[in-house]
């Protein structure tokens, strides 16, 4: 059972095409793998293109008679070559299968590389102003205690994890304001998650603020 | 290209929602004109259907842009994508103007990431499936299957057996969720879904035969 969803506001912006896209990705993942939100966000379709498309302006009927001739006459748009898709990800002898909203982009996914903690990363690039990292976490793994200075948005795609505040299964997606502290770590269970950042991380516990010259080798 | 039923044998069963005046412009009215763009290219449908939206995906495009060529542009990019994958739309998804609406979504998307300037960057169709024919919600069978439906089924759903007929008709033409269907015909929700997968099988069957 799913405990944690984007808020409503969160949706609201993916349906418009308004959220940062890397964030798009995460939400969109989060859709996948919950029936509710899935639901949720088709309300919002709804709602919105009433809305969105409720009003008409005046338009020539000059105008419009030329681009409907255009239109009708134009050739089928073409049909851009599919990418290279993957079913699953493969870390540390382990595989996992994606969810479509990641098949979809996992063309675009990096090598996998090691950080400290017994943590493995591999980037999603998405474009050029914000990252989404696909973040594996062996059994007993731990990100040293951190702090954002945007935000952070987390999705368990398999396995759990917990911080301070609670645990997180398949599906949950957490989402962190500024100023937020927490150290999340894994258990006797493995976890691999999807990971969004606005800015990099910021490490507050003791020797761990040794890495943050390199913070940005951290999901970012 | 399949051959396809002549025009004016379809019309006749669809003469009532064909003449529907402009207040009553239903979903499902709209739905309709959809399928026969689909099925039969009617431009009649199309030019309808332009009539309708263009219009308000102006008003909406004029509030995004607030630059009008930007704006006509979004309109045409629009409506070419509805004129030539009416065949994408599936009634189980949603009304026809949610639909229109993802896809006037999608291409602004795209217009604002064309104005950064980098190719790399990630494009609507990555993050909304609206128009990819193979990859719409693979979980989502119909999403599929109505792609050979509309395409080409025309003369070949005369081949189905009534009770499979019945049903198809409703679903995909008549743009009705199973659901109305189980309650108009009487019959369980189950039984609508089964034949609903038969008769596709049997038209998958059919088509492929004939090619």
């Amino acid at each position: 059972m799913i405990k944690f969803h984007p808020n409503e506001e969160l949706l609201v912006q993916y349906v418009q095409g308004n959220l940062d896209s890397a964030l798009a990705v995460v939400v969109g993942t989060h859709i996948d793998m919950c029936q509710h939100c899935k639901a949720h966000a088709r309300d919002i379709e709804t709602h919105l293109s009433a809305k969105e498309l409720g009003a008409s302006t005046d338009f020539s009927e000059l105008t419009m008679q030329a681009m409907l001739e255009d239109i009708l006459n134009s050739a089928a748009p073409a049909i851009s070559a599919p990418q290279q898709i993957l079913d699953k990800v493969t870390v540390e002898g382990k595989q996992f299968r994606l969810p479509p909203a990641l098949k979809r982009v996992s063309h675009r996914l990096g090598d996998w590389s090691k950080v400290p903690g017994s943590v493995w990363r591999a980037p999603l690039k998405v474009d050029d102003h914000s990252a989404v990292n696909l973040i594996y976490m062996g059994a007993g793994a731990s990100v040293p205690e951190h702090t954002h200075r945007q935000h952070e948005a987390t999705l368990v795609i398999n396995g759990t994890f917990n911080d301070e505040h609670d645990r997180y299964h398949d599906g949950d997606f957490v989402f962190l304001g500024a100023d937020h502290r927490h150290s999340p770590q894994t258990a006797e269970e493995d976890c691999l998650t999807l990971a969004w950042l606005d800015a990099p991380l910021q490490f507050t516990s003791g020797m761990a603020r040794l890495l943050n010259p390199f913070s940005s080798l951290f999901f970012k | 290209m399949m051959q396809v039923m002549p025009e004016k044998r379809v019309n006749r069963q669809y003469m009532k929602t064909n003449s529907a005046s402009p207040q009553d412009i239903t979903p499902e009215h709209l739905a309709a004109l959809l399928a026969e763009v689909a099925v039969q290219r009617s431009r009649r449908a199309f030019a309808e259907l332009f009539k309708h939206f263009a219009p308000r995906l102006q008003s909406f495009a004029t509030r995004q842009f607030g630059n009008e060529q930007t704006a006509m542009d979004l309109v045409q990019e629009t409506m070419t994508n509805v004129w030539h994958k009416a065949h994408l739309f599936s009634p189980e998804k949603g009304s026809p103007t949610t639909w229109i609406f993802t896809i006037a979504r999608n291409i602004r998307f795209d217009i604002l990431r064309k104005s950064k300037k980098n190719q790399n960057d990630i494009s609507a169709e990555e993050l909304w499936p609206v128009l990819s024919e193979e990859m719409s919600d693979s979980d989502d069978e119909f999403a599929i299957d109505q792609t050979i439906l509309l395409q080409e089924i025309t003369s070949y759903y005369n081949q189905l057996p009534d009770a499979q007929r019945e049903v198809i008709v409703s679903i995909y033409i008549e743009g009705k969720s199973q659901q109305e269907v189980s309650d108009e015909l009487g019959i369980p929700l189950g039984t609508v879904k089964s034949r609903t997968r038969l008769a596709l099988q049997k038209l998958r069957e059919l088509i492929t035969d004939h090619d």
